[in-house]
């Protein structure tokens, strides 16, 4: 299957190896992945910030890029969720985009969803010797349905063991610009998702969303936390370029 | 500036919300509340699926009554006003809160009330009713527990439902040893039950002695002309019967068609808002006394009101008037309960409130309060009508912009990512230069500390800092080998 792989910028700026991470398992899964080269952003900081406008620039300029794939894969719930149900939004009066862009987002997965829902796989190169605690983040969860996906997934994983923590499906208080524009009230609302994290007691933090994981390890360290790792479920299932 | 502005915190919104977080006192109540909050409606709704009933189905139900009732609600309005007048109730109609007040004020002037009790009105809060009949000579006696509470503090409520839900039980002995003055038997701080059974000795007297009552309604029901009301505590029945005058003061976006739609909404009302199958009270108040009749009061006045309800009709507000005031957004919102109510500044906090703020009382007039959300829709999930609050938020945030409330170097900023986002080999070298340089800001531990560019990312948290590469760095260094 030729698949596209969507980056995302987080994962571009701030942690290269994600990428790299879900290169290698799109990769063992024996897809044939090409990295579109012209990505930027799906242009969700726009939306978010209710410039339409701006937003819909970048939907037409990724729909471009990503339509004549089989698949466009990203390692992100959020940016998913921008490609999958709001770019058909955005673009549903526009005769010449509208079909295109349902298209585009008809064939758009968050990572886990397309390696267990699409690909259906039974085995991960990775491997991990401890015990994890999931985060669901928003949008994956309530808007993409993703949440036992990323588990089975991780079920695969030899050696590692699943911890659930209380409250594993409330918000990490990043929200993009939120975490900057409130960051004393996103602050306050992390810092209850560390005490869950702490309960569970797990070697280790997973989550689908570089955003939601910036915002848990610069907390968790800030208070002192030095052990818990925070990783990225891609990195957790790969292995090895992970690390 | 609209009447409602003139009362509207909503300004502040940035600055309460410092104080807010900050507050141990407050964090303590708020870190009691939610879980009790959250535990109850899931179990209600739990329990509801062991009878076989499907919780989502109900929604979608009670969404499509509120729905039709929207569509013609003038109809379904002039339907009530005709068969409550029919039952001998009065109904007069008031364009905002201030004349909501008036009438209310000229009520009580008429028939001599020198004390009038109080029970679950949010539409009172809203034209700031209190204040208005104190300045008219005439008492107002909170009787809701909570709602009591905080009169007798001098503040607002700070959830519709819970309205005293921000203070600890502490804070509540030492208000009533202050106000109600010391207890002749001690009490610790703990017995909620003396203390209950000492604000209800109080509240008595006023019951026994008010001539008017004055109450909200859940719902307004068009084919018989009746208020319902949905309540906990029992004060309501005495606040509706006892006085000789009952007012009725609500918004015009209250109405039911049938009773039968009445009977569904309260599978989805007390479940998603206490988790209770059905509250302890439920009371159908139609007309007035009749001669027969031993109880109920002699005149029964509905004063209907608008204060910015019918504007949204037809625009792309309208899924709001859904709103049965449940609470459960505001008890599912992790910005509330980092807050508590009083931080959104006017009548309603948490995600209704951040829709509703800028609607009545002026988009302009509340700023911060669409922003105020992650997004997260915890809210969204589990409105029993299905409003989609961050949605709702998101097309205000679209419309600051429209309107030029949103600041010029925002503006410029995103026409110039957006600008930058679509010259990709551009848009790289500036990405890697950026990776440089917050690798650079990063200390031995490879984290940032202090960002400059986002002072408000590293009030509370570190950065991890980037490897300093990009993905599309590396990868097109991978493909060169």
């Amino acid at each position: 299957m030729r698949v596209a792989l969507y980056v995302t910028c987080l994962v571009d700026l701030m942690r290269p190896s994600i990428g790299f991470a879900t290169l290698r398992l799109l990769e063992t899964a024996g897809c044939d992945v090409v990295v579109p080269s012209g990505q930027t952003c799906c242009g969700q900081p726009a939306w978010s910030a209710g410039n339409r406008a701006v937003a819909i620039d970048l939907a037409k300029k990724a729909i471009a890029e990503l339509e004549g794939f089989e698949a466009v894969v990203i390692p992100s719930g959020s940016c998913a969720d921008q490609i999958r149900t709001v770019y058909p939004q955005l673009l549903a009066d526009d005769p010449a985009w509208a079909d295109r862009a349902r298209q585009v987002a008809e064939r758009a997965w968050e990572l886990t969803q397309f390696l267990a829902d699409v690909l259906k796989v039974d085995a991960v190169p990775g491997t991990f010797a401890g015990s994890v605690t999931y985060h669901d983040s928003c949008k994956g969860l309530r808007s993409l349905g993703i949440k036992q996906q990323p588990r089975r997934l991780l079920q695969q994983v030899r050696g590692l063991s699943l911890a659930e923590m209380s409250e594993c499906e409330e918000c990490c208080g990043f929200g993009g610009a939120f975490s900057v524009k409130f960051g004393d009230v996103s602050t306050r609302i992390v810092d209850r998702k560390c005490e869950s994290i702490a309960a569970a007691q797990a070697d280790a933090v997973v989550g689908g969303d570089l955003g939601c994981l910036l915002n848990i390890e610069g907390r968790l360290r800030r208070r002192g936390d030095e052990t818990t790792r925070v990783l990225h479920v891609a990195e957790v299932l790969a292995g090895g370029s992970g690390e | 500036m609209s009447a409602a502005a003139k009362h509207s915190q909503a300004m502040f919104f940035r600055a309460r919300a410092g104080e807010k977080v900050t507050n141990p006192v407050l964090q303590r109540a708020l870190k009691k509340a939610k879980p009790l909050f959250v535990g109850k409606r899931a179990k209600g709704v739990a329990a509801l699926a062991e009878d076989g009933l499907d919780f989502e189905a109900l929604r979608s139900t009670a969404e499509n009554i509120r729905n039709r009732v929207l569509a013609d609600l003038d109809v379904w309005l002039e339907i009530f006003e005709e068969r409550a007048t029919a039952r001998g109730a009065e109904v007069l109609w008031a364009r905002d809160g201030e004349e909501a007040s008036r009438l209310v004020v000229e009520i009580a002037q008429r028939h001599g009330v020198t004390k009038a009790t109080k029970s679950k009105s949010m539409l009172s809060e809203e034209a700031h009713l209190n204040a208005a009949l104190e300045a008219a000579g005439v008492r107002p006696v909170e009787t809701d527990l909570g709602e009591y509470i905080v009169q007798l503090a001098g503040e607002a409520p700070s959830h519709i439902i819970a309205p005293a839900v921000h203070k600890t039980i502490e804070e509540i002995e030492a208000l009533f040893a202050k106000e109600h003055g010391r207890p002749a038997v001690p009490r610790t701080s703990d017995d909620i039950p003396a203390m209950t059974r000492e604000a209800r000795e109080v509240l008595r007297q006023h019951f026994l002695t008010a001539e008017m009552g004055i109450t909200g309604a859940n719902f307004l029901i068009a084919e018989t002309g009746t208020a319902a009301l949905v309540t906990n505590e029992g004060n309501g029945r005495m606040v509706t019967t006892l006085p000789r005058i009952h007012v009725v003061v609500t918004g015009i976006e209250k109405i039911l068609p049938t009773l039968e739609d009445f009977a569904t909404l309260m599978r989805v009302l007390p479940r998603s808002a206490t988790g209770q199958s059905i509250s302890n009270y439920v009371s159908l108040l139609t007309g007035t006394r009749a001669p027969a009749e031993t109880e109920g009061p002699e005149k029964t006045i509905f004063i209907l009101v608008d204060n910015g309800r019918a504007k949204l009709l037809g625009s792309a507000y309208q899924d709001m008037l859904r709103c049965i005031r449940c609470g459960a957004c505001m008890n599912h919102c992790p910005v509330y309960f980092s807050l508590g109510g009083h931080a959104y500044g006017w009548v309603y906090p948490g995600p209704m409130g951040s829709v509703l703020t800028p609607l009545y009382t002026g988009i302009e007039n509340a700023l911060d309060l669409p922003h105020a959300s992650t997004g997260c829709n915890q809210c969204g999930s589990v409105c029993p009508v299905r409003i989609p609050l961050p949605k709702l938020m998101h097309r205000l945030r679209e419309d600051q912009l429209e309107l030029g409330l949103r600041p010029q170097r925002e503006r410029w900023a995103f026409r110039l990512w957006g600008w930058l986002a679509r010259q990709p080999r551009l848009y790289r070298w500036l990405v890697r230069r950026a990776a440089g340089y917050l690798r650079w800001l990063a200390d031995d531990s490879g984290r940032i500390r202090i960002l400059g560019l986002a002072p408000g990312w590293t009030v509370g948290r570190d950065l991890p800092a980037p490897a300093g590469k990009t993905f599309h760095e590396l990868y097109a260094a991978r493909k060169r080998h």
